[in-house]
């Protein structure tokens, strides 16, 4: 059967509990002998509302929205449901009562007592009370008769006794139980049970059976048992429909009985053996609750009664309903003969129509022949009147028995069972506990605590700085409710929700101004909630209620705001990026549907996730999201899993950790307020059973580690790949860091690089010891050019020639690359320079920009220096240069060619032909013609350049002298624009063609001998610098800090080697961005080279004009064109070769 | 050896602080410390994070066995058992007093955790002395006590050493001559 028992968890102190359902089934209720009844909405739920009834709770009832217990203070009394208002007494006895237990109806209430009365009351006039003597010991149960009439009660003097309500006599008694002299030493509370609906029968629990009493006749007409059933039997529990009835025993044993055919559909073991001392149906059927005697409760949910409480009941009741499954289903049931079905076809038909009226004839003794009727109206009869018409159908498929399942299940479903929509979680504030609570963290993060307090005597807010540095400790009123908050070293953000009178108001106090005004309020519009908000570095950002996100300066100032996609769940602030996440949609069956945005604000504005969905976990919901404090976005799920932004592999999330892992307990979780990479660690606070700390006492700080679930990681090679990939991932930030300007930690930097290099000559160790030699090639390639040689040198020692001598040709290789791609030089930080295109995108772009101008002035110049000497090579500069030059010549004159198609083509053309050409003049880098040009082209860019010694060295590096200029400053520059006019619009071009071939080129060259190799190098330097010239900015930069003394070239050569480590993916990945990147950057050229034409065209304007569109033309076509060029590109390229 | 010593010997034992100020990795003679971020637990020795506090730079947590449960339950075993039973920590007299002097903001329950603590010393040294008492009225030449504390060895060893010599002095004084004293010692 397919019943699931949901793990116990805590619920009160140890001793008697009781449970009951409210008349919707929304809410578990339990009491407990902590005095407590507590009201959960699920089991699951963290926090559920507790009402203080007593010293002890003995048992309780709730109908009508009206909660009685019996405490401990000999009194019965009324609290209001849910709110938990005490309501009155009503009514007492001389000690305490033991059991209490509403009709049918709601209208009376019966209540045993250890004084051996039993009083049955009026709820709505207590004054109007029966009371049932006759037992001469404490009651242990009282029941109703649902038509009530009579009333059942069992007492510790062994009978169990019938009365009747009106006479208050009693109708019968039977001695079935042990005697005992209080409820206390009682084997079992003996909790009677009538059974609902029909009322034909009662169920007493007699040791380890049930009994089943006849109403009216008051004879006994069965005995369900268990031969399982070791141990007495202590409540038992009618499913609403009064077809099946449970049991619950001393032992924990669970047991669910078919009435009617007297067989066992269920059975589970409390998960620890206690005594299960309250048992309750839901509702609607389907799901089991119970306690035990030490305070827990469980839930056993998926019964086969119900299909709509939950979506796990309904997935299990969707597979007992399809009709194929169902046949087998009885099958497997337990001890039912094959040849029942048989007997069932004749039985059934006659007791049908009853059956779907009402439940009137049924009867135990009917036995099995009804049972599978039974079962199936039983699973419907809770839902609605649509549904029985289609059990009537079922009932009647079933017995002809004929009917193919197919068509019986067209018909008979009519109620939706499909997936159920998840309801969307609410906007939060990550850092926060939730806003019931009357002491909470609003904010807890890395710069310090923000605590809100609001009870009786005060409601306020306390901020505390972790760095007493930062500002002093701020204590104050809360007076306008505020619920949502942030901090930050420059201020406090707070926001409270409008009500009716009130807008809602944003308060920031920025205790970092430097005038006296440190506070500043806004009010939104009428209708406009702040959801969400958070600090960045100079701004402040609330999401709001009506799908806007807006941002205010620090200091107040309104600015940009836009429209979100969805309803917001939390957003977040570092630096100067904005994370948010929204709803994308609606989730099903748990799982939220999520998606983010990551929004890059500062001088380059723009977005970096646009609305991609969010990774969760399986059906859970996000708990926190952040920046690391390096600024990289991280989140973290309900399971506890963390992840973080991976910019090196295009802006997927990484799982980095699961907390979840370091819980010692199930309902332990860990309560992040902060996520470093360097050092590696996660901080969080752990809770013990629950998900989030209490205020008092104050929680303390857990440091968690890293740990990528990569597969193995219990064998060495497992962890050594988890540390390379770890450490690679989390120096990701560097390149971000350096692309926004910020200034890192080079020392850091390099060694995260030498403790990466490590690793992989450990690993490249590991797998020669194993005879992996294919795998120590791979390893290989992932190492600089100085380890490589290690590796060799490793090799060749260990006596494994074959394998040095792969390495050798592979460090070769990498030289060879160095030598002939002097651009490889910016590949040396390739990981960092991918993160920092993707971070600093649009400003490198434009740096790119900048640097084409340059090089296309001294291309221009070379020109004629190319003209003269043929096909010499050019550093990679020079190629694209020349590409860009013939390119741009024609559109910067605005002459006839650009308006028309066949401008563009020439130019794309030139573009291809051109990297081949000069590749093939490439081959020969080291020609002194070519430096000769370089250093014409030096002459005229030395003034820009700030080293004039590298100028010298090579076309390369004099590309990098170009670029260097332009890497510090962040900000695109100004200057350049006019001047570069002219090339801008070839260069990106180029740019995309090169990016398009490149990985055409990339094989080829591997592939290939060394000359037909170095002009696809060459090729490949072209992309690289039209990719590559925005890179080499920042490239020129690291490689000079780690090598100050090198000269150019090996400058190059080192480069190289590193870029060599790169995987052919990262290089791909970069191929790709430089594509975008020329993409904008030709957009951005075109534009000004109008400009440029605008003033300088003698044609006047008109012709300026024409260009334009003729430039607009080519853009199009040229977006248009990647795959075409890049196909063609390719083609040609192997023509060639 | 004074007290004081004793004290001052406590005062290397590790304690956990949250310090709210920024401080890179300090090195000492006796270790590197830190390095402490504002908000982040850190382990440093007691004399330190008595200064931090006092300076208001810092946090204590109290260590773990610092909670009135754990403490009660030690209480009751310390009761029961007639021997000495292990202690949570070999200071725990020097760093109750030192921790709940300088830092009993710090730590939930100060009061009762301070009572409980003495309630321990109180019965170990009433042990202390009664084995002192057993020791001398039966007049070993030797015995062994597991568990002892220094602080708690400290207390008695001054008067116990003297009052031996001193008896020790009484006796041969009592009998020069005689042989067979230590029978007759006891009457």
């Amino acid at each position: 059967m397919p019943g699931e028992r949901k793990p116990m968890r805590y619920g009160h102190s140890e001793g008697h509990t009781d449970v009951c359902f409210d008349d919707a089934g929304k809410y578990i209720v339990t009491c407990g002998s902590d005095g407590d009844v507590r009201i959960w909405e699920s089991l699951d739920d963290d926090d559920p509302k507790s009402i203080n009834v007593g010293e002890k709770v003995y048992s309780l009832a709730l109908k009508n929205g009206k909660l009685v217990t019996a405490a401990s203070n000999n009194t019965v009394q009324i609290h209001t449901f849910p709110e938990g208002d005490p309501d009155g007494i009503l009514t007492r006895f001389t000690t305490n009562a033991t059991h209490i237990t509403y009709n049918r109806s709601g209208s009376r209430v019966a209540a045993g007592s250890s004084d051996f009365m039993v009083k049955v009351v009026e709820m709505y006039d207590s004054s109007q009370q029966k009371t049932l003597r006759g037992h001469t010991a404490p009651i242990l149960s009282v029941t109703f008769d649902p038509k009530d009439e009579f009333l059942a009660s069992a007492s510790c003097d062994g009978s169990v006794a019938v009365w009747k309500i009106e006479e208050q006599t009693q109708v019968t008694s039977w001695p079935l139980l042990q005697k005992s002299n209080d409820v206390i030493n009682a084997k079992s509370l003996c909790r009677l049970a009538w059974q609902p609906k029909a009322a034909k029968l009662l169920a007493i629990p007699v040791e380890t059976t049930v009994q089943l009493y006849q109403r009216d006749s008051w004879a006994q007409v069965g005995t369900l048992s268990d031969d399982l059933g070791t141990q007495a039997i202590n409540v038992v529990a009618w499913s609403p429909c009064g077809k099946f009835l449970a049991a619950g025993s001393i032992g924990g044993l669970l047991t669910v009985w078919d009435v009617e055919s007297k067989l066992c559909v269920e059975r589970q073991t409390h998960e620890k053996g206690y005594t299960v001392c309250g048992l309750a149906w839901h509702p609607l059927g389907g799901q089991i609750a119970y306690t035990d005697t030490e305070g827990c409760l469980g839930v056993l949910d998926g019964l086969s009664s119900s299909s709509s409480s939950s979506s796990t009941t309904a997935s299990s009741t969707t597979t007992k309903q399809a009709p194929a499954s169902y046949n087998d289903l009885f099958d497997d049931d337990d001890d039912r003969p094959m040849d029942e079905g048989i007997s069932e076809g004749t039985c059934s038909p006659a007791k049908n129509p009853g059956d779907e009226d009402d439940d009137d004839d049924l009867i135990p003794a009917t036995g099995r022949a009804r049972n599978r009727s039974a079962f199936l109206d039983d699973e419907n009869s809770l839902d609605t009147g649509s549904l029985k018409q289609g059990l009537d159908k079922f009932v009647d498929d079933d017995d002809s028995a004929i009917v193919p399942p197919a068509a019986a299940a067209a018909p008979l479903w009519p109620v939706y069972d499909g997936p159920m929509p998840t309801p969307p979680q609410k906007a939060f504030q990550p850092g926060s506990t939730p806003a019931h609570l009357m002491h909470r963290f609003m904010m807890w993060n890395s710069v310090g605590i923000v605590r809100g307090y609001n009870d009786d005597q005060d409601n306020a807010i306390d901020v505390e700085f972790h760095d007493t540095a930062v500002h002093h400790a701020m204590h104050l009123t809360n007076s306008l409710g505020h619920t949502v908050a942030d901090l930050s070293q420059e201020a406090v953000l707070l926001a409270c929700p409008g009500t009716d009178e009130l807008a809602s108001k944003l308060q920031c106090l920025h205790f970092s101004s430097w005038d006296t005004n440190k506070e500043w309020m806004v009010d939104l519009p009428k209708g406009e909630d702040v959801q969400a908000l958070c600090l960045g570095q100079g701004w402040a950002a609330a999401a709001t209620s009506a799908l806007i996100l807006r941002l205010f300066s620090i200091g107040g100032v309104q600015r940009e705001l836009f429209s979100l996609p969805g309803p917001v769940v939390c957003i977040a602030g570092h630096g100067e990026q904005l994370l948010v996440v929204y709803h994308r949609g609606t989730g099903f069956d748990g799982e939220q549907a999520l998606g983010v945005q990551l929004l890059q604000f500062g001088q380059k504005r723009r977005q970096v996730i646009h609305g991609e969905p969010l990774p969760l976990s399986r059906k859970s919901h996000l708990s926190w999201l952040g920046f690391t404090a390096e600024g990289t976005p991280c989140f973290i799920d309900s399971e506890g899993v963390v992840r973080l932004l991976n910019r090196s592999l295009g802006n997927m999330w990484t799982p980095v950790c699961n907390t979840r892992d370091n819980c010692k307990g199930k309902s332990d979780h860990y309560w992040m307020v902060g996520v470093h990479e360097n050092p590696q660690q996660l901080r969080c606070i752990p809770c013990k059973g629950s998900r989030y700390p209490p205020t008092l006492p104050r929680p303390a700080v857990a440091v968690l580690p890293f740990k990528l679930p990569l597969c193995q990681t219990t064998t060495e090679k497992g962890q050594m790949e988890e540390q390379y990939w770890r450490s690679v991932l989390l120096h990701n930030h560097y390149g971000f860091l350096s692309s926004s300007g910020y200034e890192i930690d080079e020392e850091g930097q390099s060694q995260a690089q030498k403790e990466q290099q490590e690793l992989l000559m450990k690993m490249f160790a590991l797998s020669c010891k194993l005879e992996r030699e294919f795998r120590s090639v791979e390893l290989a390639e992932l190492m600089t050019q100085n380890v490589v040689t290690l590796a060799i040198r490793y090799a060749s020692r260990s006596r494994r020639m074959a394998l040095a001598q792969r390495l050798s040709d592979l460090a070769l290789e990498k030289a060879n690359q160095l030598q002939g791609e002097e651009p490889q030089e910016e590949e040396e930080e390739e990981p960092l320079q991918y993160t920092r295109r993707n971070t600093g995108y649009s400003q490198s772009s434009s740096e790119m920009g900048a640097d084409r101008q340059h090089s296309s002035h001294r291309q221009a110049q070379e020109e004629v220096v190319d003209e003269e000497q043929g096909q010499e090579e050019h550093m990679d500069e020079g190629d694209v240069a020349e590409s860009k030059r013939q390119g741009l010549n024609p559109f910067a004159k605005g002459t006839a060619a650009s308006p028309e198609k066949p401008s563009p083509k020439p130019v794309s053309k030139e573009g291809r032909v051109n990297p081949f050409k000069v590749s093939s003049g490439l081959g020969r880098s080291g020609s002194a013609g070519g430096q000769n040009r370089v250093t014409n082209v030096l002459d005229s860019m030395m003034l820009s350049s700030k080293k004039p010694t590298a100028l010298l060295s090579s076309s390369g590096s004099t590309g990098k002298l170009n670029k260097t200029p332009f890497l510090k400053p962040l900000a695109p520059r100004p200057k350049t624009k006019t001047q570069s006019t002219l090339l801008h619009m070839n260069t990106p071009k180029a740019a995309n063609k090169k990016a398009v071939e490149e990985p055409a080129v990339c094989r080829l060259k591997q592939t290939e001998a060394p000359p037909p190799a170095s002009p696809a190098e060459n090729v490949e330097n072209k992309k690289h610098k039209s990719g590559f010239q925005l890179w080499l900015e920042d490239n020129r930069r690291i490689i000079l800090a780690d090598n100050p003394d090198l000269e150019e070239t090996d400058v190059i050569k080192e480069a190289i080697g590193r870029f060599r480590t790169l995987s052919a993916d990262d290089r791909l990945t970069w191929t790709e961005r430089a594509k975008g990147q020329s993409g904008d950057v030709a957009d951005m050229k075109k534009r000004k080279r109008g400009e440029e034409e605008n003033r300088g065209d003698k044609n006047g304007q008109s012709e300026a004009d024409e260009t334009r569109q003729s430039e607009a033309d080519e853009t199009s076509a040229k977006k248009k064109k990647p795959f075409d060029t890049s196909a063609k590109l390719s083609a040609f390229a192997f023509n060639k070769n | 050896m004074d007290p004081s010593e004793v004290e001052f010997l406590a005062e290397k034992e590790l304690v956990k602080i949250i310090p709210n100020f920024s401080l890179d990795k300090i090195y000492l003679i006796g270790g590197d410390l830190g390095p402490f971020n504002p908000g982040l637990p850190v382990d440093v020795p007691v004399w330190l994070a008595l200064n931090l506090k006092q300076r208001q730079k810092c946090r204590i947590v109290p260590p773990e066995w610092m909670d009135v449960e754990k403490l009660e339950e030690i209480r009751e075993l310390e009761r029961k058992e007639d021997t000495f039973t292990p202690v949570p920590s070999p200071y725990y007299m020097e760093l109750t007093k030192l921790l709940l002097n300088h830092a009993s903001d710090n730590i939930p329950k100060a009061d009762e955790i301070r009572t409980l603590v003495k309630d321990i010393w109180d019965t170990r040294i009433a042990k202390l002395r009664l084995s002192a008492d057993s020791f001398i009225s039966q007049q070993e030449a030797h015995a062994k006590l597991d568990n002892l504390t220094l602080m708690e060895i400290n207390t008695t060893r001054s008067f116990l050493l003297d009052t031996l010599n001193c008896m020790y002095k009484l006796r041969s004084n009592l009998q020069p001559g005689s042989s067979g004293g230590k029978a007759q010692d006891h009457q």
